[in-house]
């Protein structure tokens, strides 16, 4: 057994290294081009889907949301609470949020004429807690983040603002500028003016339609103190927000809503969903078109070799030699292009990426190839190389020894 | 040394091909038969049955003393591995390997002892006059060498019988006896049986008896003097 497996061996080793360069070449081109694509195409999708995960949590939910239990209009002794969270091994940081629907004017020439009015909501911050939490901060396109000590300030989000290159301007303020000033009227009925202090785009439509005021001011604004429409919640690993969640309840947040980002994806998640699918059938469609390749370029180099291998089993050869010395060079081949493959992902591509993102509209995707995607793809491909090897050298190998020999 | 009795090949099709008609014969051991007859007589298919390449129809035939058509596929592998040796027609050298390694393939395969199989590919080669070429690949022989090398390889295994499907066919008339000299030389060294398909009358003289085949049936036999 051993003997016969060091036979194959011996065989598929003389072959590969005294055989045609051509075959072997083209083999090995193929293997890297199937894996790369079928790693390529993956990693976009998975990156567009990392992308609106990203979105999601640095810009508008970070881990864990806080809501006000039934009936309740805001969260109570929120800084006492947010002590408490923050003090649980592996929170980041917590922040609280006022959000309040308001109306939102500009009147760009202060005459009356081609006043834009907008309807959109208003979250209220505390800018160095928030900055724990959130990455709002990190994509100002104009201006400055809020300060502790703002109180007229305002800062927009680039789909309000309606400028700095917005992709929904006809719902927006029409092009309003940092220094500007805007009215907003609050649905208490409370007014007030205030300067644009700062525009920020995450390239994200859902969080550039966002606004934000200093908690302060918010206060001042509702007349209310140390309260919170919604709290969120950093943590350290994503993934673990179920276990987070039990740990804010044990601390006492037992009336409250709580709930993991996910639960805000909302028609995200049919668009993750498809995403997903899709990656599934275009893995698939690749498997089957690598399959049909390697088994046409293995069956016609086997084509070729069809006299030798009758010739082998006719001196005394057994037929599992044959198939098996085959089967080798087919993994060889697999294993070459796996390698040249990883190889080139990571040295050529994922740089590539890296340094030039593809820009989508949920903001810029770069590859996502994680270990688990890159040790599938690789299995895959050598399953796939292993049955395309072993078909037609079974095939050719239990071919009556005189037909293979003289082809008839 | 090899016992055929009523050896019928028909080859199906619509119009079934009869090309073996019930053949009998022996061949004592050690010694050189010729087979030789018209194209299409029946010499290719006899011997293809007699090296246990292909199926009979029916018949019987028992080379040292095992009736080899009872042997199942792997049996009848190994029987060809152990004690049957081939020369074919044309040159069927693996090309991706040298002659030490074309020879010591197949003793590799039949060996038990790791170390033995490449001494014993290495005198066969010497055997054969090309104790010079065995790291030659076979695009870097001659036809006569190649030839050679496959005489070698049938050799290797030390067969009782030795069958040749017109070993010579494709060579020169120099190489041809050269060839044919060293077939008869080997079968006095080492007293294998050898039966060989052979198409020039003047090849009688390396052959001690000869069956001639027409139309699937034996016409005649001819003992020569060696």
């Amino acid at each position: 057994m051993l003997k016969n497996l060091r036979i194959s061996f011996f065989l598929a080793y003389k072959s590969i290294t005294r055989g045609r360069k051509s075959i072997s070449i083209a083999l090995v081109v193929i293997m890297i081009m199937i894996f790369i694509l079928l790693g390529f195409v993956s990693s976009i999708l998975l990156g567009v889907t990392d992308a609106m995960n990203r979105q999601m949590i640095e810009n508008m939910y970070a881990n864990i949301v806080i809501e006000p239990g039934e009936d309740e209009d805001y969260i109570v002794k929120a800084p006492l609470l947010q002590r408490k969270i923050n003090n649980i091994p592996g929170v980041i940081g917590s922040a609280a949020h006022y959000i309040v629907p308001a109306t939102f004017t500009y009147d760009e020439n202060k005459d009356g004429k081609d006043v834009k009015t907008a309807l959109w909501t208003v979250d209220s911050i505390k800018p160095e807690e928030e900055i724990r939490v959130t990455d709002i901060h990190q994509h100002m396109v104009a201006g400055e983040y809020l300060e502790e000590s703002d109180r007229q300030e305002i800062i927009l989000g680039r789909e309000i603002s309606g400028g700095y290159g917005a992709q929904l301007p006809i719902k927006s303020l029409g092009g309003v500028k940092v220094g500007d000033e805007i009215t907003l009227t609050f649905n208490n009925g409370v007014q007030r003016d205030y300067g644009v202090k700062g525009i920020f785009s995450a390239s994200f439509p859902l969080v550039d339609i966002q606004a934000f005021i200093t908690e302060r001011e918010m206060e001042s604004v509702l007349g209310v103190h140390n309260r919170a429409s919604e709290i969120l919640v950093k943590i350290e690993q994503t993934g673990q927000e179920g276990r987070y969640i039990e740990e804010l309840r044990r601390i006492g947040l037992v009336k409250e809503k709580i709930h993991p980002w996910t639960d805000y994806i909302g028609m995200l998640s049919s668009v993750i969903d498809s995403l997903g699918k899709v990656r599934l059938m275009i893995a698939g469609f690749c498997l089957v078109v690598a399959a049909l390749v390697i088994y046409v370029i293995i069956f016609i180099d086997i084509t070729h070799k069809r006299k030798q291998i009758g010739i082998l089993k006719a001196l005394g050869l057994g037929k599992g030699i044959i198939i098996n010395s085959y089967i080798l060079q087919a993994l060889f081949y697999a294993i070459l292009g796996i390698g040249l493959g990883l190889a080139a992902i990571h040295f050529l591509l994922i740089p590539y990426f890296a340094s030039h993102p593809l820009v989508f509209p949920l903001g810029f995707v770069s590859l996502v190839m994680t270990k688990n995607l890159l040790i599938f793809n690789s299995l895959v491909l050598f399953v796939v190389a292993l049955i395309a090897g072993f078909i037609p050298s079974w095939q050719t190998a239990r071919e009556n020894i005189l037909k293979a020999i003289w082809g008839r | 040394m090899i016992k055929v009795e009523n050896l019928k090949r028909i080859y199906p099709s619509k119009v079934p091909v009869e090309a073996l008609k019930g053949i009998t014969f022996e061949v004592e051991k050690g010694e050189i038969l010729g087979i030789m007859g018209r194209s299409g007589a029946g010499k290719s298919t006899l011997l293809h049955q007699l090296g246990l390449l292909d199926n009979p129809t029916s018949g019987k035939i028992i080379i040292d003393d095992v009736d080899v058509l009872k042997l199942s596929d792997s049996g009848k592998k190994q029987f060809r591995l152990e004690r049957l040796g081939y020369i074919f027609q044309e040159y069927t050298l693996i090309p991706e390997l040298t002659a030490l390694e074309n020879v010591y393939l197949l003793s590799w395969a039949n060996s038990k002892n790791r170390k033995d199989y490449k001494k014993a590919a290495i005198e066969c080669l010497e055997r054969v006059e090309l104790g010079h070429r065995l790291h030659h690949l076979p695009h870097e022989l001659s036809g006569g060498e190649q030839q050679r090398v496959g005489i070698a390889r049938a050799l290797v295994n030390n067969p009782k019988v030795l069958f040749a499907d017109e070993p010579c066919a494709t060579l020169d008339s120099e190489s041809a006896e050269a060839i044919l000299k060293l077939l008869t030389e080997l079968n006095k060294e080492l007293g294998q049986t050898v039966v060989m398909i052979t198409h020039e009358p003047e090849d009688k003289r390396y052959v001690e008896r000869i069956i001639y085949l027409k139309d699937g049936l034996i016409e005649k036999e001819e003992r020569t003097v060696l």
